[in-house]
């Protein structure tokens, strides 16, 4: 009953700070500055980890789906079945769990701390609520930088397939062939999809770990338990919230 | 780090993000940010067999558009094609399903029509023609199979014998073949002394297989041949020429043929011949009574000998007349 009234009590205050944050959208202007620095923090750091997260997990798709199909025979499907899966659910997907690895807990960290050491009740005395100068750049800069991110992830991704599936003996496909598969059977909506998944999730990891680092109650030792809870429930919001966003884009 | 720094490397990465995502879409949609809906056909079929809602429609194997989707109406099932609109498609021309692959793709396939047909509106129903999927090619190939087999079942029991129809073909020769072994043995004997004495150049058939003489006798006359046929070859040809020039009237064969006063004149002829000798025949005239009358023969031959006579005479005084015409002429 206490889990689910805390759970319950999460919902709500994230919806309350939604909403807080979205009426400060017209602000976003003077908060440029704000707005550039989470941009960078978000988007432009966590490049060279998406890149090469997204290499290897392209390669590995071409590798087993490989292994797959070396006595099933469809080898030309392979360009096919990295590119879809990369740009529907892996590409996406992965962004979201190294954003919130390395931007969500860092979000959480930092408001819990900025709570634990009373900076958010001095900001609330100064009359700046937190959701305008703390969550609404984030929030925007999250929402900037996840297409961008999730695009450069689906390109590596398919990428790096084509290159495991041409210098890998029983696999041998022709980038040439790899990538007309691809380009038969997909269709950008499919990238599309992949990229609307992509906001959904970093708006929803964003959202949360605010959330979660603004309500941190007691000492310093609540900032790690607190960026543990905001990771947790982050990664758990995003395969939850995989299924029903990828339902409903269907 | 400076603010300006930051920024300007935010909007880089962004700039680039914005410019993949362009690249991606130019590749996979062709660039096109609104999609041409194109316009509604109708093909109605007895089955869409492994028909599904995005499948391409073709026409001369380029795609011109996609099933929009699949309904059954009535009695049978319907599926509604998206066409581009920059595809005009013949009212004569015929939708079919046609598999892209064992694994159960399938796409519509669309004839050219012919040329001078109206274009179908939209909204219009195209005639449609069935063809056989797989599972009913199957179904014609375990049919055949089975024929097959009971083609080759009779075939084992003929060659075998059942034991209801009595011995099989098989039997039939062994047994054949068991009771006539003493006669074939000799007939193979005797094949193989024939073949050794041709092969030894023995016999009519021997010589003229290993007797190389024979060949060239064989060539000699076949040259010979040759040169007949060349002489008469020219022979013919002479005698084309001639037939020619007598076609033509030339010559008196020419004449005779074709010339018709010379054959009238020749008629005439032949008229007034035959009139002299019917007259000869009946004694009439001098020539009728030489041939008919021989008191004229007897006659001549009076005369002849008497003439005789005659000559003897002369020559006895001969010599005397002679030197009277002598002195006459001289006195």
């Amino acid at each position: 009953m206490r889990t689910l009234n805390r759970v319950l009590e999460g919902i709500g205050s994230t919806i309350l700070l939604l909403l807080r944050s979205v009426a400060y959208l017209p602000t976003l202007p003077r908060q440029f500055g704000r707005f550039v620095e989470q941009c960078y923090l978000i988007g432009y750091t966590t490049l060279p980890i998406v890149a090469i997260l997204s290499f290897f997990i392209g390669s590995v798709l071409a590798l087993q789906s490989g292994y797959a199909a070396q006595n099933l025979g469809p080898k030309q499907f392979i360009g096919l079945l990295v590119g879809l899966t990369m740009a529907r659910e892996l590409g996406p997907v992965m962004v979201a769990v190294l954003l919130t690895g390395r931007v969500g807990s860092a979000i959480a960290a930092e408001l819990a701390s900025m709570k634990v050491y009373q900076e958010i009740d001095a900001l609330e005395t100064m009359n700046i609520p937190p959701a305008r100068m703390l969550v609404m750049p984030r929030l925007a800069a999250t929402l900037f930088m996840m297409p961008v991110l999730t695009i450069i992830a689906d390109l590596v991704g398919w990428f790096g397939g084509a290159i495991i599936a041409k210098y890998t003996s029983f696999i041998a496909i022709e980038p040439a062939s790899y990538f007309a598969t691809m380009r038969q059977y997909m269709d950008f909506d499919d990238v599309l999809n992949g990229l609307i998944k992509a906001e959904v999730f970093g708006f929803v990891i964003v959202l949360v770990c605010c959330n979660i680092g603004l309500n941190t109650r007691g000492g310093p030792r609540e900032i790690g338990a607190a960026v543990t809870r905001a990771v947790v429930a982050s990664l758990i919001l995003i395969l939850v919230l995989d299924y029903f966003v990828t339902k409903a884009l269907m | 780090m400076n603010n300006p720094q930051q920024a300007a490397r935010v909007g880089l990465f962004f700039l680039l993000g914005v410019a993949l995502t362009w690249v991606t879409f130019e590749t996979l949609s062709g660039g096109k940010i609104l999609k041409d809906d194109g316009y509604r056909l109708i093909a109605g079929f007895e089955t869409l067999k492994e028909l599904k809602v995005g499948d391409e429609v073709r026409m001369a194997g380029v795609k011109i558009g996609d099933v929009a989707h699949t309904r059954l109406a009535g009695r049978r099932a319907e599926a509604v094609l998206r066409i581009a609109s920059s595809v005009k498609i013949k009212s004569d021309a015929h939708a079919s399903i046609i598999m892209a692959g064992l694994i159960g793709s399938n796409y519509i396939g669309i004839d050219l029509g012919s040329a001078n047909a109206p274009d179908l509106p939209p909204g219009a129903e195209i005639q449609t023609r069935s063809t056989p999927d797989l599972n009913s090619v199957m179904t014609q190939i375990g049919e055949m199979g089975k024929k097959l087999e009971a083609a080759l079942g009779n075939l084992g029991g003929a060659l075998s014998g059942d034991g209801q129809g009595g011995p099989g073909l098989l039997q039939k020769v062994d047994l054949l073949v068991t009771e006539n072994r003493e006669n074939l043995s000799k007939a193979t004997a005797n094949l193989q002394e024939i073949t050794a004495k041709v092969n030894r150049g023995e016999g009519t058939l021997g010589r003229m297989i290993n007797d190389p003489s024979l060949h060239d006798d064989l060539v000699a006359s076949i040259a010979e041949i040759k040169a007949g046929a060349t002489e008469a070859k020219t022979f013919l040809a002479n005698a084309q020429s001639i037939v020619d020039e007598v076609k033509a009237g030339k010559g008196a064969i020419g004449a005779l043929v074709f010339d018709q006063k010379a054959g009238d004149d020749l008629k005439a002829s032949i008229a007034n011949l035959r009139a002299v000798s019917d007259k000869i025949a009946q004694d009439e005239g001098t020539l009728g009574k030489l041939l008919s009358d021989d008191s004229i023969l007897r006659d001549a031959q009076a005369i002849m000998k008497k003439a005789d006579r005659a000559l003897d005479g002369m020559d006895d005084t001969g010599p005397i007349t002679a030197v009277g015409v002598i002195a006459n002429g001289l006195f």
